[in-house]
């Protein structure tokens, strides 16, 4: 009963941080219709970030947060529009090409990561919090503590931009309608690139938090993408609601799978899962369907 | 008077191209009723002359001056908005927010709301239903949302393409007599409609388009004396030919 308790904990601790990852990502797709395949990338990033902010600078990598912010979300300001252009392409198959793009960038910064910082894994190392605290026999290590309320204070700042700004509006109503908002006055171009950048610097905030609980190595990309997928499928595509549960799911169903089965057998669960609620809900692929016909 | 004008137009969609030199003229204070077949270059006609899409060839002209490449929020500025085929609402906005994108480029908040009050007074049904999800509510009410959302910027020409498309027929007949309305208010109302008879009791000025061309363009009196026009492309009068 108390292995089942701080299983729930645990899960619900780093569930917070993939709802962190997988918000800017659910929008992105809403906004520019691609997947973007990089997404485990930008967290792999934050996360190096963090690393190479303790080793070349000696800052501790929590004070760096909002550099990693600014820094990354640069980053996706110029790679927004370039996704754009692809997408919007009048020419064979653009859905299809926006695809191949992202998993080209994700491929050009899993290579350079493992040219410059090889295989060896790294945890992003901080002073600011340690040990941990424990509550009822539930153990909770505090750097998951606090990752844990970045993700809450994260998301709330980025559904109050969502929900109760102009702009915000604008970015709703471009998911929607991409041609309609255009008509209303909305630079859907510049709309694109801005939830782009949002997205990629919350990623990698998120990134440099998963850093400190989890140690990481540019191989393990794929694996944030694949949660990332999880949550937002799961979620149905566009739904930030669905994404808070289907991302606390994801961590309560890791932290399970590890108390009762092992670790190694994570993804497989996590599959399986997805599989069989895939055949239940279908309906939970069906704008994914849409946006790769298209 | 105030007029928009479309000169020798020309445009389409990737290499393949829609329109074939078609011009239009409409005034303020007129209903400008456009039709033909399907496929034949309404709705691009209407979106290269708001700057939805880029004409290849040809000007777009508001009082004289050339708006031709002004983008859509540009010409929006200047008066000019298009209400797209079935409205182009935003299903999972409220009435309220879909009302506030329609003045999105408006800067100061407080006129935004003071308008959106307005248009709730002309619209009471939209006041009962102003928090529901767009989306949800019954295709009359989103029409009407449409054509609030539209009206918002008070556009001297409102460009609506197939305003009644989907409705039942009295509602199509409320539409139509909104425009009416409309242009009786000064605004200069374009439409694409499909209920040629409903259409020809309001329209001032009325154009067919075939294949991407001009094919008409007259009062409603000039068109239902060419027969052959009216069987031909509109699909009326075979059967009542005998008759009158």
């Amino acid at each position: 009963m108390e292995g089942l308790a701080q299983a729930l904990v645990t899960g619900i601790l780093i569930g917070g941080l993939y709802v962190a990852i997988s918000v800017g990502f659910s929008l992105a797709f809403g906004v520019l219709d691609v997947v973007d395949l990089a997404v485990g990338m930008w967290v792999v990033l934050g996360a190096y970030a963090g690393v190479k902010a303790h080793d070349w600078f000696g800052v501790d990598p929590f004070i760096f947060l909002p550099v990693t912010f600014v820094v990354f979300g640069l980053f996706g300001w110029l790679l927004g529009p370039l996704i754009y252009r692809v997408r919007t392409s009048r020419y064979a198959l653009p859905a299809l090409m926006g695809l191949a793009f992202t998993f080209g960038v994700a491929t050009l910064i899993r290579g350079g990561m493992l040219t410059v910082f090889g295989y060896t894994p790294r945890t992003v190392q901080t002073d600011i919090v340690s040990g941990s605290w424990s509550l009822f026999g539930i153990v909770m290590p505090a750097i998951r503590v606090v990752g844990f309320l970045f993700a809450v204070i994260a998301v709330a700042a980025f559904l109050f931009f969502l929900y109760f700004t102009r702009t915000g509006l604008a970015v709703r109503a471009v998911a929607q309608n991409k041609e309609s908002a255009g008509l209303m006055g909305v630079d859907v171009k510049r709309i694109s690139s801005l939830v782009y950048a949002i997205y990629t610097g919350l990623t990698a905030m998120a990134g440099m938090l998963m850093g400190a609980v989890y140690s990481m190595t540019p191989e393990l990309g794929l694996r944030y993408t694949l949660f990332a997928f999880f949550v937002v499928v799961l979620a149905g595509l566009g739904s930030v609601l669905g994404v808070l549960v289907a991302g606390l799911f994801l961590g309560i169903l890791q932290a399970l799978t590890t108390t009762y089965v092992g670790a190694d057998y994570t993804l497989m669960t996590v599959f399986v899962v997805l599989f069989v609620i895939l055949l239940v809900l279908p309906q939970g692929v069906s704008k994914f369907a849409k946006a790769v016909r298209t | 008077m105030s007029t928009i004008e479309a000169h020798d137009l020309a445009a389409g969609y990737g290499r393949v191209q829609i329109l074939h030199d078609v011009s239009l003229r409409a005034a303020a204070g007129e209903v400008t009723c456009v039709f033909g077949p399907n496929g034949c270059g309404k709705s691009t006609l209407l979106k290269a002359m708001v700057g939805a899409i880029r004409p290849w060839s040809g000007t777009v002209t508001l009082d004289g001056e050339d708006i031709t490449s002004l983008a859509s929020h540009e010409t929006l500025r200047r008066g000019v908005a298009l209400m797209p085929q079935n409205g182009g609402i935003f299903p999972e906005l409220t009435v309220i927010e879909n009302l506030r994108m329609g003045g999105y480029i408006l800067k100061s908040r407080k006129d935004l709301n003071e308008r959106i009050e307005e248009l709730l007074d002309e619209f009471p049904r939209l006041r009962e239903r102003r928090g529901v999800n767009a989306g949800s509510l019954s295709g009359g009410e989103q029409m009407m949302v449409a054509i609030a959302r539209a009206l918002l910027l008070r556009p001297q020409f409102l460009l609506f393409d197939e305003p009644s498309a989907g409705l039942s027929p009295k509602l199509v007949g409320d539409v139509l007599k909104r425009a009416a309305a409309l242009a009786e208010r000064g605004v200069g109302v374009v439409m694409i409609e499909q209920n040629i008879r409903e259409a020809m009791q309001v329209a001032d000025r009325m154009y067919v388009l075939a294949a991407g061309r001009n094919r008409f363009e007259g009062t409603p009196a000039d068109i239902s004396d060419d027969r052959e026009l009216m069987h031909l492309y509109l699909g009326i009068g075979k059967r009542e030919e005998g008759t009158t």
